[in-house]
Parts: C-alpha cells; sequence; structure tokens
C-alpha cells in the first residue's frame, strides 16, 4: 500500500505552546502533511495559533498530560481514516523534513511502528546530564520490555494504521513514552528504529523533564501493573 | 475484653472489604486479607502475639499487633490511590469524548469524526 501524505496524519499534543506552536504545525502544513494539534487545556492561545497555521484543533477541556494528548490525537486521526499517523513534539525539538523518512522507513521496512532515535542519529545541544538520564531510562525500557531500542523516550515516531489501532495509551502523563513500548511489545507488530535528529533549545530544555520526572514515571508505571 | 470486640469488628469489616475488593484490585485484596487475618489471630491470642513479637524482635505483642494495623492502613491508602487513578482514567474518556465532539477542522466543511467506543 502506498501511503499519500494527504493521508499521514501529524499529531502533536501541546500545552501552551503559544510561543512556537504556528511555526511548528506551519512547517509541517507547509510539506503536505495533515496536522492535529490537541490542545491539552492550554491557557494560552495555543490551539487559535494552530488552527490559524492549519491543523485541526481537538481541545481538551481540562489539562491531561502529553499521553492523553497523544491518545486523543491519534483516535481523531483514525476516525478520518489516516493511513499512517506520526507523533510530533510541540517544542520544536523535530524536523518536519525527517516525516518523509520515517514513512519511508514504515514503507520499506513493512513496519507498523517506526521509532525515531536520537542516539542513530543526532541530539543537537543535549546536555550530559539530560544523556544519562536518557541512556538509563533506555537501559530500564530494554530490560522491562525486551524491546531492542536505543532511545526510549523519543516522542517522533511513525505508527501505520494496523499499529495505531493495536494501542491505547492509559498513562497521561510522561509514563505513557514506556507505555507505548510496551504496548507496542504486547502486540507482536514489526517495529524498526529510524535515526532522527532531536534539536535542543533553551526554550524546550525548560519544558523538558527533569531527573525527579523519572521517580514518578517509575510510581505511574508500577501502579499500572496493580490495577487493571 | 472491650478492646478485643472492638479490634475484631474493625479486622472484620476488613475483611469484608477485601472479598469486595478482590474483583478489582485481587493484589490489594489479598494483601488485606492476609493481613486482617494475621490481626485478628494476635488479638485474641495476645501471648502469642507477645511470643512472635519476642521472636522477631518486637518488645511487646501489642506493639507487633500495632505495627499490623499500620501496615493495613497503608494498604488501604494505596488502594485508594489505585481508585483514584482508576477515575482519573474515566475523567480522561469523557473529556476526550467531549474534546473529539468539539473538533475544529482546518478544511471547512468536514464533520468531526464521531469517537470511537472505547478510545
Amino acid at each position: 500500500m502506498t501511503i499519500t501524505r494527504d493521508n499521514i496524519w501529524v499529531v502533536i499534543p501541546a500545552f501552551n505552546e503559544g510561543q512556537v506552536i504556528a511555526d511548528v504545525v506551519a512547517g509541517v502544513v507547509a510539506l503536505g502533511y495533515r496536522v492535529v494539534l490537541v490542545d491539552d487545556g492550554s491557557t494560552d492561545e495555543t490551539g487559535d495559533f494552530a488552527a490559524a497555521a492549519g491543523a485541526d484543533v481537538v481541545r481538551h477541556p481540562i489539562n491531561l498530560g502529553q499521553g492523553a494528548g497523544l491518545q486523543t490525537g491519534i483516535a481523531y486521526a483514525l476516525a478520518r481514516g489516516a493511513d499512517a499517523i506520526v507523533t510530533f513534539d510541540a517544542d520544536g525539538q523535530h524536523r518536519a523534513s525527517e516525516i518523509a523518512l520515517l514513512i519511508e522507513t514504515l514503507e520499506r521496512e513493512n513496519a507498523d511502528f517506526v521509532l525515531g532515535s536520537r542516539f542513530k542519529g543526532a541530539a543537537v545541544n543535549l546536555p550530559p546530564r539530560r544523556r544519562l538520564l536518557l541512556k538509563a531510562a533506555t537501559v530500564f525500557t530494554r530490560l522491562t520490555t525486551g524491546l531492542d531500542v536505543s532511545d526510549a523516550h523519543n516522542g517522533f515516531r511513525a505508527l501505520s494504521r494496523r499499529g495505531a489501532q493495536a494501542i491505547t495509551l492509559r498513562q497521561n502523563r510522561m509514563a505513557h513514552a514506556s507505555e507505548i513500548l510496551h504496548e507496542i511489545a504486547q502486540s507482536g507488530l514489526r517495529y524498526v528504529e529510524a535515526p532522527v535528529t532531536i534539536e535542543y533549545s533553551a526554550y524546550s530544555l525548560a519544558k523538558g523533564q527533569k531527573i525527579s520526572d523519572s521517580i514518578v514515571i517509575m510510581v505511574d508505571l508500577f501502579a499500572r501493573r496493580l490495577h487493571r | 475484653m472491650i478492646a478485643q470486640l472492638l479490634l475484631t469488628a474493625l479486622l472484620m469489616a476488613i475483611l469484608l472489604y477485601s472479598w469486595i475488593a478482590y474483583r478489582k484490585s485481587p493484589a490489594v485484596a489479598l494483601l488485606s486479607f492476609l493481613a486482617s487475618l494475621a490481626g485478628l489471630y494476635l488479638v485474641w491470642l495476645p501471648n502469642h502475639a507477645s511470643t512472635l513479637a519476642h521472636w522477631i524482635g518486637i518488645g511487646r505483642g501489642v506493639d507487633l499487633v500495632l505495627y499490623v494495623w499500620v501496615g493495613i492502613s497503608l494498604i488501604l491508602l494505596l488502594n485508594l490511590h489505585l481508585k483514584l487513578r482508576a477515575q482519573m482514567e474515566v475523567i480522561t474518556q469523557l473529556a476526550r469524548a467531549i474534546a473529539l465532539a468539539n473538533a475544529l477542522p482546518s478544511r471547512p466543511g468536514q464533520e468531526p469524526p464521531r469517537p470511537q467506543s472505547g478510545d
């Protein structure tokens, strides 16, 4: 099956990203992809800016977290008949030009999930402490999921329609990145990694995760196992 | 004797609770079931409590019973936390349904899609 750009939906969850969102959305729309911006209860004009830049906008009435935003965006794109879905960060860390590479890998490898890896590609301005944290998270994920991945917390991914239908994110907050890998492992569908560039800026670093967040993520993942 | 009856009533209530909670979170139910059984045993056989307490290095039997009680409380707290999480999931589904029903398409004339059941 050939995937046409018009049927590739790029899901961007965003919370108070008014400063950068117009540029991020415009950059993706300019390449001919459909964009669904999930405004996660922002108190600024994130949703309005994104709509003006050409995105479909879905607004959570309350702030639920990035994982919930992704799941909402995926549900929207599937309902719109998406052939492929790309998850993309709102803070300008990802390059829209690399979406084509992910989709091409999806088709060429006949995979259902293509996971972006900054360690196979490039991580521009990645602080050493953050690198260490990401490496630790990757080791943890490899041990708990058995997936052979080099970058566990990368929000830049492509999913086939079948892949997107196979996963359901229940972790509303940051633990969704690990959860999505668990779901991929459980689905038994084919996944491959593709090199991507993640570009850190002062803006994205200030918004990004801290070491203390990793403890919250562990608690979330543990709690999920206790409860049906 | 009064204290024993009172504690028995409380522990029986927890036994009942664990039975009810079993379907939703079996791990928590099983833990609280075992803990309250242990509590009942020690309330009615305090001598055993003292022996057991000495054996595991606690001064008095009554302290051991107290610790069991604290243990049960913590388990119940954990279950409460899990219930809050479950409630958050329901709220999330509700918020998602509202968001999808009110979606703003970028291309005019396209109706917002109906949320799929289970999403």
